[in-house]
């Protein structure tokens, strides 16, 4: 259990890395986008590879960032009956889902595309519009994404297991994080105590 | 038993989804696990083509080069930037004080200020929470009552559904294939309706039982003069003035020359929406000016009610302008609209000085999450209406509500109910890509304008915030009000919002015109039109949905991605249409 534990902690760890490196993008493909169109009404100049890198920049992020949101549990569930079941039935709910749900769409999708991305990489495919990049770097996406999803699965699964063996803490119970919602409001009431001592 | 599953494979599947989904195992890989599962069994009865698998990297392909999706992390970013740069506070605090001594004038400030955020960013819990810590302190102090505080509050804040540029609005146009920046002039007029059925809603309590609804006594104000004075004068002969400009401008051909001018297009009307847009921004100039000249002059003509008012009406005016007028005057996209607001926000943050690293990185990592878990949604329904479709799980959802009697009005009362009742378990991401899909060909057979049908939907849809006791508006204000404030006022109080909704749902089905006011565009017809006699065979047989759903996004996406990417595709998508052509 100890080793599988330690496999789990360094999934987490790896998709962290990954999350902590592509949020970037968010702000990059941001100025990005709104850069080219600016420059694009106001000089008239562009480009189709500003459009297309946009959407590269947007693969990465959601396909990236998917194992880090199973992580966090940020992966939306309907929960009117789960929310009544108790913590453990919770736990075997997530391992038997994570078995029979998330790990085959994740293998068949993985095979599936590695060969799509293959078949991109050694023929150099290219994008079919004017000035159109090079189309592997997002056909890897596909399977690279998938491939973090798959692992973090595999380490969500370590981690309730453990905690049904009573050899590790409850999953969805240690991320004692702030919600943003909170965040916000404590940032909000910070605000209004600084305006008030200043008027006083 | 085979042949039991043979014919009823479409119900079964659907059955299934629900099963799969109730478990509370995520929704985006519950349903791709459906696909799965009973794409297997297809094959193996030999209901649909064995290289239906084959198309699956070809879906995923065509969420990634989506465009219409891109628009969703620009607007998430915006609101989550935009949040934290004080604006929502400043113009709470300056429009409170402005209404507040008249009858129910803080509710009126809520719907306003609600309506304004609303117009800036998608996001409903920054609305929310912000009135939440700031207006609703003040509304009990001074005895409003407290259901009324919080439904307004709770309404208000779900306005960001509804009033361009909404998230849900992105997600609905992607289902519908229908481009964003038509769903977006399409919602702007009935959003403005809403808001005023809500106001009207207050101003009938301020009437009709005062005492809920009191106004705040004149010491409570800050922005005073010296001798004591509101300064209201002032500002009306102010707005009076600056209304008087921007009349001059609207009825002029200025805004006409402006919109040919900016967008390099040939226009010869002005739409209604543009023109309201334009002329807020005109309003907001000629206001600025004079406010501005005043404070560089040093002049003692103008109040600091009217000086303030103005101030802090610019940047969401601003940023109005940069996003919703320059997609409705067709200057932008919505995702180079929502770029550029996102931008407009960080350098507003920036100049204000409350942006900083940690800020940002908070931003960015919601942004990427709530990315990523909705395009995961849409990927999973990809995924499952693959396999629903090719097991003609499209024709039995016809039959089941196609059949309905009544025809579209039959159609559109039952749909309303189911949605309406969902909404009290599911939140809009879930209802828009598990039920959407199932219900647009439906929709478009029965000759239904999906542009007014995903509106519609968009205005029931905010009852999903409202819902107690799971609605999210309800939760978060829960997460900010006093204790004073039990949990069950706030669910009774969205109580009478929830229902002025439904009335807003029937008014546009009655009314649809409210919805083709904004679409007055050269390239879409009266909607009144399209309602009744769009040609049946057009866009509808179960072959074009196929091939429209094989090859992803073809409608909503402008630039295809090349078809000859996969010629795997083109053979399933044969041997599909053939099947479903038995």
């Amino acid at each position: 259990m100890k080793v599988l534990l330690g496999l789990a902690r360094r999934i987490d760890a790896l998709n962290d890395i990954v999350a902590r490196i592509s949020i970037w993008l968010v702000l990059i493909v941001t100025l990005e986008t709104a850069a080219s169109s600016i420059v694009l009404k106001v000089l008239d100049v562009g480009s189709n590879a500003f459009l297309e890198i946009r959407w590269y920049l947007f693969s990465a992020i959601f396909l990236l960032g998917a194992g880090h949101a199973l992580q966090k549990n940020a992966h939306v569930r309907i929960d009117v009956l789960a929310s009544r079941f108790s913590r453990r039935t919770q736990a075997v709910i997530d391992i038997l889902g994570t078995l029979f749900f998330l790990l085959p769409v994740c293998v068949l999708v993985i095979w599936l595309s590695w060969g799509v991305f293959a078949d991109s990489f050694s023929s150099g495919e290219v994008s079919s519009s004017a000035g159109g990049l090079l189309l592997w770097p997002a056909r890897v996406l596909v399977p690279a994404g998938f491939g973090l999803l798959l692992l973090q699965g595999l380490a969500e699964m370590i981690k309730r297991v453990a905690f049904l063996a009573g050899c590790g803490p409850d999953p969805l119970g240690v991320d004692k994080q702030m919600s943003a919602e909170e965040e916000l409001a404590n940032a909000i009431r910070r605000q209004r105590e600084a305006n008030g001592e200043a008027a006083q | 038993m085979i042949g039991f599953l043979i014919e009823n494979m479409a119900p079964l599947m659907f059955a299934s989804m629900v099963l799969f989904l109730l478990v509370g195992y995520p929704v985006a890989f519950a349903l791709a696990a459906c696909g799965v599962t009973f794409g297997l069994i297809g094959i193996a009865t030999g209901v649909i083509p064995a290289a239906l698998f084959g198309a699956l990297p070809d879906r995923i392909w065509g969420v990634m080069s989506n465009d219409t999706m891109l628009a969703l992390p620009f607007f998430t970013f915006m609101g989550l930037i935009l949040e934290r740069s004080g604006m929502a506070e400043e113009l709470l605090e300056t429009i409170g004080q402005l209404f507040g001594p008249v009858r129910g004038g803080l509710a009126f400030a809520v719907i306003f200020v609600g309506a304004m955020l609303a117009a800036t960013t998608g996001v409903v819990a920054a609305s929310v929470i912000s009135m939440g810590l700031i207006s609703l302190p003040i509304m009990l102090r001074y005895g409003y009552n407290k259901q009324l505080a919080s439904g307004v509050i709770a309404a208000s804040g779900t306005l960001a559904q509804i009033i361009p540029p909404s998230l849900v609005l992105i997600v609905l146009a992607d289902q519908l294939g229908r481009p964003v920046g038509d769903m977006y002039r399409a919602a702007f007029v009935p959003g403005m309706v809403l808001t005023g059925l809500y106001m009207l809603y207050v101003a009938a309590i301020a009437m009709f039982k005062p005492a809920w609804a009191p106004a705040i006594p004149l010491e409570a104000r800050i922005f005073r003069e010296a001798n004591g004075r509101s300064g209201i004068v002032s500002l009306l002969v102010l707005s009076a003035l600056a209304g008087l400009a921007t009349w001059a401008f609207a009825t002029s051909s200025w805004p006409l020359h402006l919109i040919v001018a900016l967008s390099k297009g040939s226009v010869t009307e002005v739409a209604l929406d543009a023109l309201i847009v334009l002329s807020l921004c005109a309003w907001m100039v000629a206001a600025f000016c004079v406010a501005g000249l005043h404070r560089l002059l040093g002049l003692h003509l103008l109040s600091r009610m009217s000086e303030q008012f103005t101030f802090v009406l610019v940047p969401p005016l601003g940023l109005i302008f940069l996003v919703l007028g320059t997609i409705f005057l067709g200057i932008a996209t919505p995702t180079e609209g929502g770029a550029m607001g996102a931008t407009a926000a960080l350098v507003m943050a920036l100049l204000r000085k409350r942006l900083n690293l940690g800020l940002l990185k908070q931003a960015m990592t919601s942004t990427a999450r709530l990315t990523s878990f909705a395009v995961f949604i849409l990927v999973g329904s990809r995924v499952f209406s693959l396999v629903f479709y090719g097991v003609n799980g499209h024709l039995w959802v016809e039959h089941l509500l196609g059949g309905l009697p009544g025809g579209q009005i039959g159609f559109l009362i039952v749909v309303n109910l189911l949605v309406f009742a969902l909404a009290f378990f599911l939140d809009y991401f879930e209802l828009a890509f598990i039920i959407i899909p199932l219900l647009a060909p439906v929709a478009e057979k029965l000759g239904i304008d999906l542009i007014w049908f995903g509106v519609l939907l968009a205005i029931n849809m905010q009852t999903s915030f409202m819902h107690p006791p799971f609605g999210f508006a309800l939760f978060f204000l829960r997460s900010v009000a006093p204790s004073t404030v039990r949990t069950i006022d706030i669910y009774w109080g969205a109580v009478p919002f929830v229902l002025i909704q439904m009335i807003m749902v029937g008014l546009v089905i009655v009314f649809p015109q409210l919805v083709s006011v904004g679409i007055s565009d050269n390239k879409k017809v009266d909607v009144d039109q399209v309602q009744i006699d769009i040609p049946m065979g057009e866009q509808s047989a179960p072959d074009d949905t196929l091939q429209r759903e094989l090859h992803g996004d073809a409608q909503s996406a402008p630039r295809e991605v090349p078809a000859s990417a996969d010629p795997l595709a083109d053979e399933i998508q044969r041997q599909l249409m053939q099947e479903s052509g038995k």
